[in-house]
């Protein structure tokens, strides 16, 4: 059995971000990482391997060349192999052009299950599994604090209101899963340098008979500006407790917060 | 025809908040592009509360399917809705069923996907979405390309719309056919209830969320005494629920609700960047933390240099005494 687990390079968390004059993200000016959420998609995909269940990982990735260090550093997490789908059309593409391409990709590569994480850091959107799954024509199995396989079936437990659900659809799937799966493990030394020997696949649009005239994206940014400035927290600070209390239930009086 | 169309999720033949909140948004979209609010109904009882869509703003209401399923099994007949159905947009809730949906939307049918967004408007015949991108660092604003399919799927966060009670009266319902999907395949095989009542963070006024700070379980117990004298509810940061103290559907953030109440109280919460995300739209922000260079202070209105034992038991007593007062 093999999953693919689709990885995107993202800017870190804690960088700073800007905009060029096309209103696309400066990715030069940024530190790139592994999209944090995929990283839980790493993890939940080496545990089945560990598990017996899972013969074989491999990473599928689309973006420019250095996209390949996503690649790189999941390798060095574990896992076989590693997929990058670069061109230079799809520069400025969007949810649509995307699963498009990973479904192309992820049809040659004809994986039992198709992982990806719950969203990327930067759009949030998680619109991509949905998308992938249906261009694909598979079971969406979207949102999953764990999965399993089972013969010829996959599973995931999907938090409800009040509880879980454990949904089922039949092998194939395209699945993604949330930070609930547990903590995604470090790259071993030992893992980061045979990382660096692996080879990597790298396919072009055509590669995957796709053609750039028909992946125009559907979307596009108008306009991009930092939020409003907000005015500085008011400090109630070096008080006594029963005095701060007694400031914070005026200042909620204030705005009419308490009745 | 220039129709919007909403998601309506229904549990007990009633609509939920959320589809009453976008009948509202679709309602003033289509209003400005000249047509009709369409509710796209399923969830149980969908069939028998269809109508009652009118009085919160729709037209038109079709009945996608009226069984207790997961949410993506209505794929087909929602596919099947929307294709060649002359939509300017679906607006669709920025919750896991939402997004699911929408996601096999755009992919089954080509079209633009937005979302979440904070507001959208008609200009020039489009949806024009704003969103806060890259973890808040951006306010951008998107539209369909000039190439894109004239239907867009708009992923709208809870709160953008307040409900309506000044609809028509009765929508004209019909039920969408049959149509068959892969999605169709996905099935429930268990159902386990862990917490009995878990209060819906996102339909909150006022939420007292808890982090690490507050240590254990038992210490949930003074933020619940201080949400039940505001009439809010118990809210908390991903250490929190890690930790084990509250259920996991109390979490607020990236990975957790997004929530927009007027007050929200974080209480022992850093305000790390994840956090930050599900709470940052909240009209007003408290946060009582002992570390004064906590990040929160940099985002919240007022904030509260403290030990949280010492202030939220205080705090209860303030609001309950002034309240009797
Ligand atoms: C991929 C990913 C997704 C994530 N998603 C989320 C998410 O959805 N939601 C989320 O919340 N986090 C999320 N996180 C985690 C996030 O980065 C932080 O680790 C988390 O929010 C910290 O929770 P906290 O503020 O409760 O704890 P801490 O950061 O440990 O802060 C505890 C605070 O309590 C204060 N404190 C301690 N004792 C007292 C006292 N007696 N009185 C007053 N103050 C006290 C401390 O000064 C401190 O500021 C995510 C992380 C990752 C990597």
């Amino acid at each position: 059995m093999k999953i693919v687990v689709c990885v995107k390079q993202v800017p870190a968390t804690t960088a700073e971000k800007r905009y060029t004059s096309e209103l696309r993200l400066d990715r030069a000016a940024t530190e790139a990482v592994i999209n944090p959420l995929d990283e839980y998609a790493i993890e939940q995909a080496l545990r089945l391997k560990e598990g017996g269940v899972v013969d074989e990982v491999v990473y599928l990735s689309m973006g420019p060349d250095s996209a390949s260090e996503a690649l790189r550093r999941s390798l060095a997490m574990g896992g076989d192999g590693g997929v990058l789908v670069t061109d230079p059309a799809l520069a400025g593409a969007d949810e649509w052009v995307t699963a498009r391409v990973l479904a192309a990709a992820l049809d040659k590569l004809a994986p039992e299950v198709s992982l990806m994480g719950m969203a990327s850091d930067d759009a949030r959107g998680s619109l991509v599994p949905g998308a992938v799954a249906a261009i694909r024509g598979v079971p969406l199995l979207a949102y999953g604090s764990e999965l399993r396989l089972t013969d010829g079936a996959a599973q995931i437990r999907r938090l409800n209101p009040t509880g879980f659900d454990l949904l089922e659809a039949p092998l194939p799937v395209v699945a993604s899963v949330t930070d609930q799966v547990g903590e995604p493990r470090y790259a071993s030394l030992k893992g980061i340098m045979a990382a660096r020997r692996m080879e990597l696949t790298t396919w072009a649009l055509a590669d995957l008979g796709l053609d750039p005239a028909d992946l125009a994206p559907l979307t596009r940014v108008v306009a991009a500006d930092p939020p409003p400035a907000k005015p500085p927290a008011q400090v109630i600070s070096g008080v006594a407790p029963d005095e701060a209390a007694s400031r914070v239930a005026d200042w909620l009086a204030e705005r009419k917060l308490i009745a | 025809m220039a129709d919007v169309a909403f998601l309506a999720e229904f549990v007990d033949g009633h609509p939920t908040r959320s589809a009453l909140e976008l009948a509202a948004g679709a309602a003033e979209l289509a209003a400005a592009a000249g047509g009709g609010a369409v509710g796209l109904a399923y969830g149980p009882g969908a069939a028998d509360g269809a109508a009652g869509l009118g009085a919160a703003g729709a037209a038109r209401v079709v009945v996608l399917g009226s069984e207790a399923a997961p949410a993506v099994t209505i794929a087909g007949p929602l596919v099947e809705a929307v294709r060649d159905a002359g939509l300017v947009a679906v607006l669709a809730p920025a919750t896991p069923d939402g997004r699911d949906l929408s996601g096999v939307l755009v992919g089954s049918l080509g079209l633009p996907g937005f979302g979440p967004v904070r507001a959208v408007r008609m200009e020039g015949g489009a949806v024009r979405c704003e969103m806060s991108t890259l973890q808040g660092a951006m306010i951008t604003a998107s539209q369909p390309a000039p190439s894109a399919p004239a239907t867009s799927v708009v992923l709208v966060s809870s709160g953008t719309y307040a409900p309506s009670e000044g609809g028509s009266g009765t929508a004209v319902v019909s039920q969408a056919p049959a149509a068959d999907s892969p999605q169709a395949k996905v099935r429930i095989v268990e159902t386990a209830a862990e917490a009995a009542a878990i209060a819906a963070l996102e339909e909150a006024e006022i939420i007292v969320a808890g982090g690490r700070g507050v240590g254990s379980e038992a210490g949930f117990e003074a933020l619940n005494q201080l949400a039940a004298v505001l009439g809010g509810v118990v809210g908390a940061s991903r250490a929190a629920a890690d930790a084990g103290w509250v259920p996991y559907q109390l979490q607020i953030g990236q990975t957790g609700k997004v929530v927009k109440p007027a007050l929200y109280l974080a209480v022992g919460i850093s305000g790390a960047i994840q956090h930050r995300v599900g709470m940052q739209a909240a009209e007003h922000i408290v946060a009582i933390n002992r570390d004064p260079d906590a990040p929160i202070g940099e985002f919240a209105d007022l904030f509260v240099v403290g030990d949280l034992f010492e202030i939220v038991p205080r705090l209860t007593a303030e609001i309950e005494r002034r309240k009797g007062a």
